[in-house]
């Protein structure tokens, strides 16, 4: 079975930039999409060929199906990759591929409809045996269910919008006085996020450690997969720091939350390259939370640790091959972390868009920085500021950590503010350093008053 | 040849329309070419190799016109059908509204609209070419 000629990539910045190279490496053809701003951006420049697609606006641009697929079209794309964010996980954009005849590289348009339905997928799981957070059965429709759920897992509670990701529709509350309204608010802003204010109901496990697992299944529905990644630094529901293995993660540990993760890729009928996302409670115990039917933004960790190229595997299963590993076969070495590098105050993390006037990344042993920008290089306020992403590995944790305070002090970004002294501060961290840490940790530090020397 | 002699070639070449003299004179062959100075098209996108054009616009003239852009990504038609004549050509008055292309995405022909009333100068691209979103399409000379 041939790869493909030509794929478009429907997205921008690094991923797109991290697709490109991968179908250089594949010798596929590929034709960037921009944004009339975006003309001097990285990945229409390393592109083979390039099609402005619309004005600023997401909208208008990146968000546009009929202007992506006429692109497609007109430069004769046989498979599109949509990356992270963007049309990625929109059902609608991989059916009208489908009707296109162009590839979709990722998992069917089902799968993205049951993922995006988390009150749903919870249910398929929960009926597979696969433990979940205690919580509502299916979504919550009226205020006499929500008190009926919260009377039955005990306060504290989070309601989540069914429909919603970024922590927007997601309200926690500890007591029952405040759960009626905070019902009612979520809902509201459900639906202006993601025009659906349908919401579910999860006991809120406060001190938790958020760990998912890689899976990549072929057309013929074996699935494998590549290990865990622990995502437990974050900031207001956005990741910050991931690391694989996870720092609580044994020979045990990993073969549990593994089998789960393919249990649950199972039940879905899963095709392609996706993530199961757990949460593991300070007993261990561990909790289906989410599926995520793409290919995340921190995949280059598992990428490091278990020397497997997911985009080119995504690219190759899109294509029917199957499965080219067994899960014998992986086994992760090493471990490697992740830093994303935002183009926000390192303290309050408000976004600063705007030209970087000199940019020079680290190097080295076991250093990796996926990123499109270049001295020079006007970051947009238009879209999301991750900027870049800095990824280490080492033979252990340990030589890992001191790789990436070597690499952040290499660093230098100027122009604009950046989150890298915000990492530096993570990782003088004993904390940090000892693996002990919860989802609160990222806050916490953030208002540190750490004393740095002028370079950080 | 002397340098008189080169003198009194090139002051023929600028006292008239020739664009180039070549002579050969006593074993010598001497070829004096008049430099044309040619403003081209700003680049095209890498997507299509298409020949770039020489533009007889002036300086003033870029600044009075009226570019009429591609609000989507498609192909260019000038005709409504492939028999049919083009909806617009140089020198044709068209109202605000007025249909000029066709640009054709995902099998659909989209009507392309002047924005002005105005009369066309030219087009600037070709009949059956790929065009992107902002790419130009047409020179208007708007009414005053």
């Amino acid at each position: 079975m041939k790869l493909f000629k030509k794929i478009l990539v429907a997205n921008r910045s690094e991923i797109a930039v991290r697709i490109i190279r991968a179908c250089k490496e594949l010798g596929i053809k590929t034709v960037a999409v921009y944004s009339d701003i975006e003309r001097d951006a990285m990945h229409v420049r390393l592109a083979d060929e390039a099609v402005c697609i619309g004005p600023a606006a997401s909208s208008q641009s990146y968000l546009n199906i009929p202007g992506i697929l006429s692109a497609a079209e007109i430069t004769d794309s046989e498979a599109v990759h949509p990356g992270y964010g963007f049309l990625s996980e929109n059902p609608h954009f991989a059916e009208a591929c489908l009707t296109s005849g162009i590839t979709f590289i990722g998992p069917t348009s089902e799968n993205i409809r049951l993922g995006g339905d988390k009150a749903k997928a919870r249910q398929i799981m929960k009926r597979k045996g696969i433990p979940v957070v205690p919580g509502s059965d299916g979504p919550v429709v009226s205020d006499e269910m929500v008190v009926k759920v919260v009377r039955r897992i005990g306060f504290p509670v989070i309601v989540k919008a069914s429909a919603g990701g970024g922590g927007k529709g997601m309200r926690i509350v500890k007591e029952e006085k405040d759960l009626e309204q905070a019902f009612h608010v979520a809902q509201r802003e459900a639906l202006t996020a993601f025009g659906n204010s349908e919401l579910y109901v999860e006991k809120y496990v406060p001190d938790m450690r958020h760990v998912e697992v890689q899976i990549m299944a072929d057309s013929k529905g074996n699935v494998i997969h590549l290990g865990e990644r622990d995502c437990t630094i974050q900031r207001r529901h956005q990741k910050l720091i991931e690391e694989s293995p996870s720092p609580i993660s044994t020979d045990k540990f990993r073969k549990k939350i593994g089998e789960y993760g393919i249990k649950a890729a199972k039940a879905l009928k899963y095709r392609n390259v996706g993530t199961i996302e757990f949460i593991v409670d300070m007993a261990g115990d561990i909790y289906f939370m989410e599926v995520n039917t793409r290919v995340q933004v921190e995949h280059p960790v598992t990428e490091m640790v278990t020397g497997i190229d997911i985009i080119k595997e995504q690219i190759k299963l899109a294509a029917g091959l199957p499965l080219e590993y067994k899960q014998s076969a992986i086994k992760p070495s090493g471990h490697s972390i992740e830093c994303r590098i935002n183009a926000e105050d390192p303290e309050r993390f408000i976004p600063n868009p705007g030209k970087i006037t000199f940019f020079h990344p680290p190097g080295g042993p076991g250093v990796r920085v996926d990123s499109a920008a270049y001295s020079g290089w006007v970051v947009p306020s238009q879209y999301d500021s991750l900027i870049a992403k800095l990824i280490v590995h080492g033979n252990s944790r340990g030589e890992a950590i001191e790789r990436m305070k070597r690499s952040l002090d290499e660093f230098i970004i100027e122009g604009i503010r950046t989150t890298i002294p915000f990492h530096k501060k993570v990782f003088n961290h004993s904390d940090f350093m000892n693996g002990d840490f919860d989802t609160g940790f990222a806050e916490k530090i953030s208002r540190m008053d750490v004393v740095m020397d002028e370079k950080g | 040849m002397e340098i008189d002699d080169l003198k009194e070639l090139i002051s023929l070449l600028q006292d008239t329309d020739i664009a180039e003299i070549q002579l050969e004179k006593d074993g010598t062959k001497v070829k004096i070419r008049r430099q044309m100075l040619v403003s081209s098209l700003e680049m095209r996108p890498k997507k299509t190799p298409v020949t770039v054009e020489q533009t007889i616009e002036t300086e003033e003239d870029v600044q009075r016109l009226v570019t009429i852009t591609s609000p989507i990504v498609g192909t260019f038609y000038r005709s409504p059908s492939p028999e049919a004549s083009p909806f617009v050509e140089a020198g044709t008055k068209v109202r605000k509204g007025q249909v000029i292309c066709i640009i054709e995405a995902m099998k659909l022909m989209n009507e392309i609209e002047s924005e002005l009333e105005g009369v066309v100068v030219r087009a600037l691209v070709e009949n059956g070419q790929t065009v992107e979103y902002g790419e130009p399409l047409f020179l208007i000379e708007p009414v005053s």
